[in-house]
């Protein structure tokens, strides 16, 4: 596979591209949801196809195909050229490219079981049990059991003389809880919303998890939620799980910080940021306890990898040190503009789309003590758990964010639950307003599949490794 | 440049799936796409990008139990492979006790056909509309967007003997204008075919609202009478579509309409329907089971008539598919995917001439669901947010974020326009739908431009 890459890479320079690489990408997917001890759907899906991009005429082109013939990746590359000279109708400084040292290898995410070689028969068996488990809990609708495998195989070539083969593979699963009454829905997920923990793994991810051992808790925490109050509308000390601070670091601090957002790239679709690139050294993002690593080497995060869709090493890069900003997510298109070399974080959702700058794991660095000392030193506050909601402004300023339960803290102990809980911030203000990060005893890397970016639109496998976090003067129960 | 395989291609793939030995009944379902998208950003084409993708999706059924597997190599060779998989999958999961059959053979309506120029647009096409729009930008300003051009053709064939194919075609040119002092304002056209698109008026128009939107005034959250433009009130709308309209929900007592049917939860003004074969919408005449598409009274003259529904969740209701199944396994259940709000009388000047104090919204931004059955969601305005006082656009505001039931909006409707729009989320879902005028929308929030 990796010679079509080549043979693209050298069809395309033959054309008068000045750059050019190619991917042929193999993906297979495995979904499996059980619905109360029934099969809600299965389904298997492969896909494969090569994207090659090209730098001509200064401008970048790029196409995609399915069909793997020789004929029809030349005229593949033959388009990709002509639509970079299409593009130079409109005046632009030529694009400029980060230097790379050409790398050549092989790499697969670690695992221990081929999730894909497990019997299904296995795999389905225990997410019946984890259903029927939350069904032995009374006043439960619907007992929901989840597991996603993914697999993604890239031979990349470039014209500058890379040329890697690299596998990931990511696991996963969950188990939700549904409770419904009269004009109320309530939702219990563990270990995480959205189909559970996903992670660079094999299957002996999923079966650390505990899905059948947390069932009965889950559902008696939604069934509970019907009879619980709203969360009250109020300025208060707020804690976050870290579930709940793996969305804040996405969307907050993430996106934030991506480079091509920075330049205005992605202004049209889901906007800009309020950062810009003279922020860097001096932009006061949060307190002294905020510090925020890109890391793309860590093990078992979705945003792991060897090399990125442009050949560039994995790295772990600094955003924010102590509060202050001192990176971006960069590619070599963005960082050559701020004199950098590129941070790595260039990924394709496939080989139907064009690489962009995705999030790799950005991860809020570990501090001292547990989610309990935080609780325990809390006089009064609100603890809230588990994503259920997200949205956040054009710039990265204002964000409301939902979560699936809270508890109202009371000299150091969580008192009552409320349920349907929200706060509301700006994004500095509330990052400058954090005055405890718990340990690594408490830290989590969590998986986020379904990263939206770009038109056409993509998604990315993206990780947040967190701890839990204190916050204060925040407004909670946000009401219309 | 690719083109749509057409039926006797499509059969004779399928074939090679539909004579799967071992399968009680086997459904093939193809979605090919074609099609290119340059991208613009600080008033110059930053990404261009064209692409061909098939997705070969079979189902296959053994006794009530069911597997489906994917693939994209559209032969039959990979037809047959994908078979094979989804039977493997159907001879160890549980059975579904709710699984009612395949769709018997039976007629599909015509679809519109496709247009050859927007299946076959070039990239120098779409540069030199992006150019053009790009030219309409005064000094100090800059336009980013999006232009698009796409063909596919969906098709079906099952063992009961149906059999649908269908071609179609969308074009797209969407922009997004920042200029000084934080003015920005957006612009789109969704059509069937490209020569609708006109880019000199789609730049004028998002030019001119962020003239208008230069230094935005802060401003307070609380409730403001609204007049949201069409692309705001498509929000609304498709979020209905998910929280509100889908048989699954409704069944489950999950949805904001659930056992509220005959009962009023809109303005009398209000009409909403479902309609894939409504000439200003672009849509697949048969859904994703083989079930022809017809129009769907969801909410009529404010009243709640009924949901969509596919064949399982029909048959759980004890009525009839309205032709909403999406691509299998689908969980998610039955979904609307042409949703269209019947328009008023009122011209949008008009709207903003009936408000005493209140806001004129261009689009709203990343809305999300707070609450599911009360159907409270959130979001941010975007390019473009006005102040009206005395029936007049008083200056430009800062951007506030809402969190509001939209039932409740649609109870507080007191006008609808007379022009509808057409806006699209996502290929093969496309909204149809006019400005409102409504009273008390609840903002929760401000930002910072």
């Amino acid at each position: 596979m990796l010679d079509l890459a080549r043979s693209a890479v050298e069809a395309a320079r033959r054309l008068g591209a000045d750059h050019a690489d190619a991917r042929v990408v193999r993906e297979t997917t495995e979904s499996i949801t059980v619905r109360n001890q029934e099969m809600e759907g299965i389904d298997r899906a492969s896909s494969e196809g090569i994207g090659i991009r090209v730098l001509a005429a200064g401008r970048w082109g790029f196409a995609a195909t399915a069909r793997l013939e020789e004929a029809e990746i030349a005229r593949t590359a033959e388009l990709a050229v002509r639509i970079a000279r299409a593009a130079s109708r409109l005046p632009k400084e030529p694009v400029r490219l980060a230097e790379v040292e050409p790398v050549t290898g092989t790499w697969h995410s670690p695992m221990q079981e081929d999730p894909f070689a497990v019997p299904l028969e296995r795999k389905i068996a225990l997410l019946v049990e984890a259903t029927r488990r939350m069904q032995t809990v009374k006043g439960l609708a619907f007992a929901e059991a989840s597991a996603d495998l993914f697999r993604r195989r890239t031979f990349l070539a470039t014209s500058e003389g890379t040329a890697v083969d690299q596998t990931v593979v990511h696991t996963g699963a969950g188990i939700q809880a549904i409770a419904v009454a009269e004009g109320e829905l309530q939702r219990r997920s563990y270990p995480n919303s959205f189909r559970g923990h996903i992670a660079a793994a094999g299957w002996e991810h999923v079966e650390r998890l505990g899905l059948v051992e947390e069932a009965e808790r889950t559902a008696a925490e939604a069934v509970e939620l019907l009879r619980a109050r709203e969360c009250p509308s109020e300025v208060t000390t707020l804690v976050l799980d870290s579930g709940q601070m793996g969305l804040q670091v996405h969307e907050s601090i993430g996106h934030a910080l991506e480079l091509d957002r920075v330049l205005g790239m992605e202004e049209a679709y889901a906007g800009s940021s309020f950062v810009r690139p003279d922020d860097l050294g001096r932009l006061r993002y949060g307190s002294p306890l905020v510090s925020v690593t890109a890391d793309a080497t860590i093990p078992g995060g979705l945003g792991t990898f060897a090399w990125d869709d442009e050949g560039v090493p994995a790295q772990r890069v600094p955003l924010i040190v102590d509060g202050v900003l001192e990176g971006f997510l960069t590619s070599r298109e963005t960082a050559v503009v701020l004199g950098l070399r590129s941070g790595g974080a260039m990924r394709a959702d496939g080989w139907q789309h064009l690489p962009l700058i995705r999030m790799t794991n950005v991860n809020l660095e570990p501090r001292e003590g547990t989610l309990a000392d935080i609780i325990g030193d809390t006089r009064d506050g609100i603890f809230m758990a588990t994503n259920s909601s997200w949205s956040i402004d054009d710039k990265r300023v204002n964000f409301q964010f939902g979560c699936e339960i809270a508890w109202r803290i009371k000299h150091g102990r969580l008192t009552e639950p409320y349920r349907n809980p929200t706060y509301t911030g700006v994004t500095t203000e509330f990052w400058n307003s954090c005055d405890a990060v718990a340990g690594r005893e408490d830290w989590t890397l969590w998986g986020t599949p379904n990263c939206g970016k770009g038109q056409p639109g993509q998604i990315a496998r993206v990780g947040h490794g967190v701890p839990p976090a204190r916050f204060r003067d925040v407004r909670v129960g946000v009401r219309g | 440049m690719p083109g749509p395989f057409g039926p006797e291609e499509f059969a004779r793939v399928a074939e090679a799936a539909l004579e799967l030995p071992g399968a009680d009944g086997v459904e093939v379902l193809l979605i090919h796409e074609w099609g290119g998208l340059t991208r613009f950003a600080n008033s110059t084409i930053h990404q261009s990008t064209w692409r061909e993708d098939t997705d070969l999706r079979v189902r296959v059924v053994r006794a009530s139990r069911i597997g489906v597997a994917s693939t994209n190599a559209f032969t039959p060779e990979g037809a047959r492979e994908a078979a094979r998989s989804a039977l493997e999958m159907a001879s160890v999961v549980p059975a579904d006790p709710l699984f009612p059959g395949l769709t018997p053979p039976q007629p599909t309506p015509e679809g519109a056909g496709l247009d050859e120029r927007t299946a076959s647009a070039s990239p120098d096409e779409r540069a030199e509309g992006v150019a053009a729009l790009v030219a309409q930008c005064p000094p100090g300003y800059a336009a980013a967007g999006a232009f698009e051009t796409l063909g596919s053709e969906v098709a079906l064939a099952n063992t009961e003997g149906q059999r649908c194919w269908a071609p179609l075609t969308q074009a797209s040119l969407s922009a997004v204008v920042t200029g000084p002092e934080g003015g920005s304002g957006y612009a789109e056209t969704v059509a069937r075919r490209v020569e609708e698109l006109d880019p000199v008026a789609i730049g004028r128009r998002a030019v001119t609202k962020a003239e208008r939107s230069r230094a935005p005034a802060p401003i307070e959250p609380g409730r403001y009478d609204v007049v949201l433009e069409p692309a705001a009130v498509a929000t609304l709308v498709a979020f209905l579509g998910w929280l509100g309209f889908g048989g699954r929900e409704l069944i489950e007592g999950r949805s904001c309409l659930s056992g509220r049917r005959g009962e009023r939860v809109a303005a009398d003004a209000v009409t909403i329907v479902d309609d894939a074969l409504a000439p200003g919408t672009i849509g697949v005449p048969f859904d994703f089971e083989g079930t022809p598409k017809r129009r769907v009274e969801l909410i009529s003259r404010g009243v709640f008539v009924d949901g969509v529904y596919d064949r399982r969740t029909a048959r759980q209701a004890g009525t009839e598919t309205t032709g909403h199944a999406l691509p299998p396994p689908n969980p998610d259940g039955p979904f609307p995917l042409n949703l269209a709000m019947e328009p008023g009388e009122a011209s949008l000047e008009e709207m903003v001439a009936g408000t005493e104090r209140g806001l004129l919204v261009t689009r709203f931004h990343y809305a999300n669901v707070v609450h599911p059955v009360a159907s409270v969601i959130t979001g941010m305005t975007r390019d473009g947010t006005f102040l009206i006082e005395r029936g007049e656009i008083a200056r430009p505001v800062r951007n506030l974020r809402f969190t509001q039931s939209i039932l409740e909006a649609l109870a507080n409707v007191v006008a609808v326009g007379r022009e509808t729009e057409l806006a699209s989320e996502f290929f093969f879902s496309a909204s149809r739908v006019p400005a409102l005028r409504i009273e008390g929308f609840a903002f929760t929030g401000v930002s910072d431009h």
